[in-house]
């Protein structure tokens, strides 16, 4: 299966800051990616990149297109929430159905209007009258009704209570995504992501830290209780975390055999927010 | 798939207020003014008044068949004062439209929305210029003449109530029907004569990270005064008029409809007599003749540079 979005050597510099510093990544079709990374790290400039709406350095082709030359028909296939309420004010809800109806091939007006039904809105509800949820769920119901190749969620649930956080990732599972599909998320909620993810990436200061299907994650970090008596021991493996609770230390172990680390104390699998914090330590020091 | 429909169905959808509702407010308003004023005149003439020291309860008894005549054509020669207070409304509104429509779709962000769809800036930027120069000014003329006909036909109530029946003469003046055709008939030569305006707006617009009002005025009028300031101080004898005229009028003033009457020097065509297709006919005629002038395809050309400049510029600018 050749790659959905493939770059070599992807550079975005703003005068003197370099925000996407040399990123080369390969991310194949039907996956979940999470684009994990501290504020200004560069995730919101990457996904500008992929998605056409800022010029770069480097290479880099999206379902083998160009999005500096070939937006318009990138278009077609791509499809994205750039941010919570950026929907029109003026625009109600039929109103948009209609134009998206109107503009776009592949939507499915029938499936938006059935996801519209489940919810408050109104056709002749206006964005500037609704929540900040209801805003996501008229944004969900029209990008879902779209029949993309690419979806791409920037910050999707920012500013989000978690019931419509929840709700956000359960109909994008349940009722979008299939084996055809590749989805590219970004949040601070890692969390509420985790489980849904098929592959995760860590940036910072515009580069790529880690890049791992969870699979992966799962075994290669391992988070290890050290009782004191043992903690030399296990200091001298190189945890790249360690924090103390109820007198034990925690250490954060990446690549460490899990068998070499269960005779220093208890083992558990990390979240992935332990290993972000991690793998982040002394961003903004 | 016919986006562009849908582009200027979504610009209808946006500026219903400005493009719809304006014209139609302006018009009813004036026929209000209109019946108050009317109301007063024919109250006046009821109550008997003197003229000349002769008492006259009826008009009917001291008009000629020939002032008859005279006023009916007047009634239907003001079709033009008629539609103006529309056209300066629309013309205003046209000018804010412009300013507005790359920069705000900017700064409140939702330009991310409308680029995540199938849509390329040519055929958003150019959805935007045939909303400005075709659609808006259509519904503006179809205001515009609405309240043109009910004006003449309260006209000619009034004076029916007041003794003199103009309606036969007004209803078969054939300018009453073809005037409406003749301002539509304009509408060709306003849309190039505006196109520089309107790409200047739209390429301000499109640039412009804040205050897009300001620099779309500041910039040509700074010019203009640095240049005059220069030409003063150093006598360097350069033909500021023709600056002013040429740059500063066609970058700002060419989007009032009607703006190249003054421009041609001559203003409205004066009428030999006073029937609306003395008025309209030389004025439409005058207007095509433009046509011929290089001035006006200048105008187009660097119009159609900015639009295109406002395209790129929207690829690449990024929400501020």
């Amino acid at each position: 299966m050749s790659a959905v979005i493939s770059a070599k050597g992807l550079t975005k510099r703003f005068g003197k800051t370099t925000a996407v510093d040399n990123i080369s990544i390969d991310i194949p079709a039907g996956r979940i990616v999470g684009l994990i990374g501290p504020n200004g790290s560069g995730k919101t400039t990457a996904l500008k990149a992929i998605l056409g709406l800022t010029p770069f350095e480097g290479t880099l082709s999206v379902l083998g297109l160009d999005p500096r030359t070939q937006r318009d028909e990138l278009m077609q296939q791509v499809c994205f929430i750039a941010d919570v309420a950026i929907l029109p004010r003026w625009l109600s809800v039929g109103n948009a159905v209609d134009f998206v109806a109107g503009v776009h091939p592949k939507f499915d007006r029938a499936k938006a209007e059935r996801y519209l039904a489940s919810t408050k809105l109104k056709p002749t509800m206006k964005v500037k009258e609704m929540s900040k949820g209801m805003v996501v769920q008229l944004h969900l119901a029209l990008v879902m009704a779209i029949d993309a190749k690419l979806l791409v969620l920037d910050e999707p649930t920012l500013g989000l209570d978690i019931l419509y956080r929840k709700q956000f990732y359960q109909h994008l599972l349940e009722e979008y995504f299939d084996e055809n599909k590749t989805i590219i998320v970004t949040t601070h909620q890692v969390e509420e992501i985790e489980h849904i993810l098929s592959d995760l990436m860590f940036i910072r200061d515009g580069k790529i830290v880690l890049s791992s299907t969870m699979d992966d994650v799962g075994t290669r970090f391992v988070e290890v209780m050290v009782p004191a008596e043992k903690a030399d021991a296990a200091r001298a493996l190189k945890p790249i975390d360690e924090r103390q609770v109820f007198g034990k230390s925690v250490m954060l172990f990446d690549g460490v055999p899990r068998e070499t680390l269960a005779a220093l104390g208890e083992t558990r699998t990390p979240g992935i927010a332990d290993i972000f914090v991690a793998t982040m330590k002394g961003t903004y020091a | 798939m016919n986006t562009f429909k849908w582009l200027l169905k979504r610009e209808f959808w946006e500026h219903k207020g400005g493009f719809l509702w304006l014209p139609i407010i302006v018009g009813a308003l004036m026929i209000t003014l209109t019946v108050v004023s009317l109301g007063i005149a024919v109250s006046g003439v009821k109550g008997g008044m003197e003229i000349n020291g002769v008492a006259v309860s009826s008009f009917a008894d001291i008009v000629t068949p020939e002032e008859r005549a005279a006023f009916a054509s007047t009634i239907v020669a003001n079709y033009t004062k008629l539609t103006m207070p529309i056209m300066i409304a629309f013309g205003i509104c046209v000018f804010f439209f412009c300013l507005g429509a790359l920069h705000d779709e900017r700064k409140d962000r939702s330009v991310l929305f409308w680029k995540s769809l199938p849509v390329s800036d040519t055929e958003t930027v150019l959805s935007k210029v045939a909303m400005a120069i075709g659609v808006a000014p259509l519904i503006a003329l179809a205001a515009a003449s609405v309240t043109a006909i009910i004006t003449a036909l309260l006209i000619c109530a009034a004076a029916a109530i007041a003794g003199v029946n103009i309606f036969a003469e007004v209803l078969s003046d054939p300018a009453t029907y073809l005037a409406p055709l003749q301002l539509v008939a304009m509408l060709p030569i306003y849309a190039l004569w505006a196109l520089p305006a309107i790409g200047w707006l739209l390429m301000v617009s499109a640039w412009a990270r804040s205050k897009p009002l300001l620099w779309a005025i500041g910039v040509p009028l700074l010019t203009g005064a640095l240049l005059s300031w220069a030409n003063g101080m150093f006598r360097f004898d350069w033909n500021m008029a023709w600056f002013w005229k040429n740059i500063v009028g066609r970058l700002l003033g060419s989007i009032l409809p009607g703006a190249w009457f003054s421009q041609q020097g001559q203003g409205l065509p004066v009428p030999g007599d006073a029937s609306a297709s003395a008025v309209l006919g030389p004025a439409l005629s005058q207007s095509w003749q433009l046509l011929a002038d290089a001035n006006i395809w200048i105008g187009v050309a660097a119009g159609a540079a900015m639009i295109y400049a406002a395209i790129r510029l929207r690829g690449w600018r990024e929400e501020g």
